[in-house]
C-alpha cells in the first residue's frame, strides 16, 4: 500500500516506530490472552510426578517430560517410563540435557511462576524438615579423619546421597542399635545417638544403579531430635568436640597424682598413666603386632586406613578402624571428650588382648 | 516429628474433593493426611452391585515413588481379595507408576470388582469355587454384599 502510494521510505534502511500507542485497554487484553493461554496449557506443563510446573524439564526417548529431580527419583526405583512404561535407556542424568525448547518457552511465558517454583523446590530441599536438616544414615561406625566406604542401593538412600551432593556434601552416619539400648533423651531408638559427620569425597554409580560412596569422617555429633524425610532419617544434631587443652592437662595432672593402684587393678593402673605413656603403649603395640605380621595390619588394610597417625588425638580412631573387635566396644570412643579418655579406652583393649595372648 | 506433606499429596486430595469420582470417595484423616477412609460402590451389573465397600488407604513416606497401601475393611467374597482385605492387583505392586494416582487406583479396584480374575487368585478357596461353580460363587458374593456391604 505504502509502496503503491510512493510513501515507503526507501531512502532509510529501517523505519521503526515505537509502539507507544498501546492503551490501557489493549494492554489488559494482552494480559488476559496470555493468562488464558497459560491456564489452558497448565496441565500440559505440569510434571506428572510432582504435580507442579516442570522445573528443569528432561524428555525421555519415549517422548515424556518430567522435572529433572522427579526423573532422578523415578530412576532410583525403576528404568521404566512412569507415563508409558517403556524402558528408559537414558544416559546418567548429569549428562542428559534439559528440554531446551520447553525451558525457553516457560522462562519466556511465565518467568514468575518458574522462579517461584525454583524457590519452592530450594526451600523444600533445604528447610523442608525445619530443624531436622541433617540427613542421617543408620549403618555402621565411622571415625573422624578415617575413610568410610559405602555401597548405597536402596532408592531412599540414593536420594539422600544425591541431595547431600547438591548441598554441602555431608551427611551423618549412625550405628545401628540392635539391642535398643536407651539413648539419653531419645529413649530406646534404633540407632546410637553419637554419630559421625561424613564428607563425600567421591561417588560412582554402577550399571545396576547402586552407588559407591567414598567418604571421610569430619567430626562427631550427638542427635538431639530425629525424624523421617522421604523414607530416610533426618535429624537435628549437635557437634561434639574435645574439651580445651588446659582442661585436658588439668584432668591428666589430677589422675596421675592419685595414689598408686593395686597390682590386679588394670583399670586403675591405666587411669594413672600419663597421657604420653598411653600414646607410647598404643604405638608400641602396633609396632610389635606389625613385626608379628598380624593379619589386621596387612598391607591392604593400611592401604585403606593409612599408617598409624602421629597425632595422639587421632590415633585411637585409626586403631579402632583397623582392630578386629566388636562395634559396640569401639563405640566407647564416640562419646569421649578428651584425648586422654580415648587413649585409656585403647589401652584397655591392648591390655585385654595381651592378657588373652600371654 | 514428620516432614511437611508433599505438594502432590495436597493437590491429589484437593482434586479428590473438588472433582469427585462417581461411586468413589476418599477422605483424609484430620490427624494424618496420609491416611484415607475410602468408600467404593460395587459396579452396576456386578455381584457387588448396591454394596458400599470401606477400604483404608495409606500413602507411604516415599509415595508416589511407591504405591499406596490399600486394604478392604468390609468383608468381600472375591478371588483376588483375601480374608485380611489385601488386594491382588498389578498396579498396586510391580506395575505401579508414579504417574498413577489415588483416583486411578480406586478406579482400578472398582474395575476389579466388576471383573474378578480367578486365574490369578489371592484367595484360593474363593477362586476354586469361582472356577468350579461360578453361579454358586456369584450367589455367595451377592449374599456377602447384602450382609456386610449394605448401604447406609
Amino acid at each position: 500500500m505504502l509502496a503503491a502510494q510512493g510513501k515507503l521510505g526507501y531512502h532509510v534502511e529501517l523505519d521503526y516506530q515505537a509502539a507507544s500507542g498501546l492503551s490501557e485497554r489493549e494492554r489488559a487484553l494482552d494480559d488476559t490472552v496470555l493468562s488464558e493461554l497459560l491456564e489452558s496449557t497448565h496441565r500440559e506443563v505440569d510434571c506428572q510426578v510432582c504435580y507442579n510446573l516442570m522445573l528443569d524439564p528432561v524428555t525421555t526417548y519415549c517422548g515424556h517430560t518430567l522435572c529433572r529431580k522427579c526423573l532422578a527419583r523415578v530412576l532410583d526405583h525403576t528404568h521404566h517410563c512412569p507415563v508409558c512404561r517403556r524402558g528408559m535407556a537414558i544416559p546418567p542424568l548429569q549428562q542428559t540435557r534439559s528440554n531446551v525448547t520447553l525451558v525457553k518457552l516457560l522462562n519466556g511465558l511465565c518467568p514468575d511462576a518458574v522462579a517461584a517454583r525454583a524457590e519452592a523446590v530450594f526451600e523444600e530441599e533445604r528447610e523442608g524438615t525445619g530443624d531436622l536438616d541433617v540427613p542421617l544414615f543408620v549403618c555402621t561406625l565411622g571415625f573422624p579423619n578415617q575413610l568410610t566406604f559405602l555401597r548405597i542401593f536402596e532408592p531412599r538412600y540414593r536420594l539422600m546421597i544425591r541431595r547431600a551432593l547438591e548441598g554441602n556434601g555431608e551427611f551423618g552416619m549412625l550405628m545401628y542399635n540392635r539391642y535398643l539400648e536407651p539413648q539419653g533423651d531419645l529413649g530406646p531408638v534404633h540407632f546410637y545417638h553419637y554419630g559421625i559427620m561424613l564428607r563425600i569425597l567421591h561417588t560412582q554409580t554402577l550399571a545396576d544403579g547402586t552407588n559407591l560412596v567414598e567418604s571421610r569422617g569430619m567430626y562427631r555429633f550427638r542427635v538431639k531430635a530425629h525424624g523421617v524425610r522421604d523414607g530416610y532419617g533426618v535429624g537435628n544434631v549437635e557437634r561434639f568436640d574435645d574439651v580445651p587443652l588446659a582442661e585436658e592437662e588439668r584432668i591428666e595432672a589430677e589422675e596421675t597424682s592419685l595414689p598408686a593402684a593395686g597390682e590386679g587393678d588394670m583399670t586403675g593402673q591405666i587411669n594413672r598413666m600419663p597421657t604420653c605413656a598411653l600414646v607410647a603403649l598404643g604405638q608400641d603395640f602396633v609396632t610389635r603386632m606389625q613385626a608379628r605380621s598380624a593379619n589386621w595390619l596387612q598391607q591392604r588394610v593400611l592401604d585403606v586406613h593409612g599408617q598409624p597417625p602421629d597425632d595422639a588425638a587421632l590415633f585411637p580412631y585409626w586403631f579402632a578402624s583397623v582392630l578386629p573387635i566388636s562395634e559396640e566396644e569401639k563405640y566407647k570412643l564416640m562419646g569421649t571428650t578428651t584425648v586422654r579418655e580415648r587413649l585409656k579406652v585403647t589401652a584397655s583393649w591392648i591390655r585385654r588382648i595381651e592378657s588373652q595372648r600371654w | 516429628m514428620t516432614a511437611p506433606l508433599p505438594k502432590r499429596i495436597i493437590k491429589e486430595t484437593e482434586r479428590l474433593q473438588s472433582e469427585p469420582v462417581p461411586g468413589i470417595s476418599a477422605q483424609p484423616h484430620d490427624d494424618n493426611a496420609r491416611y484415607f477412609d475410602v468408600m467404593v460402590e460395587g459396579p452396576g451389573g456386578s455381584c457387588y452391585e448396591d454394596g458400599e465397600f470401606k477400604l483404608e488407604l495409606f500413602l507411604p513416606d516415599d509415595y508416589p515413588m511407591c504405591p499406596p497401601r490399600i486394604r478392604f475393611l468390609t468383608r468381600i467374597y472375591h478371588p483376588n481379595i483375601d480374608r485380611l482385605g489385601r488386594i491382588c492387583l498389578d498396579v498396586l505392586k510391580n506395575n505401579w507408576s508414579p504417574a498413577l494416582q489415588i483416583r486411578t487406583i480406586l478406579l482400578s479396584i472398582q474395575a476389579l470388582l466388576g471383573a474378578p480374575n480367578p486365574e490369578d487368585p489371592l484367595n484360593e478357596a474363593v477362586a476354586k469355587q469361582w472356577k468350579e461353580n461360578q453361579p454358586e460363587a456369584i450367589r455367595t458374593a451377592r449374599e456377602w454384599t447384602r450382609l456386610y456391604a449394605k448401604k447406609g
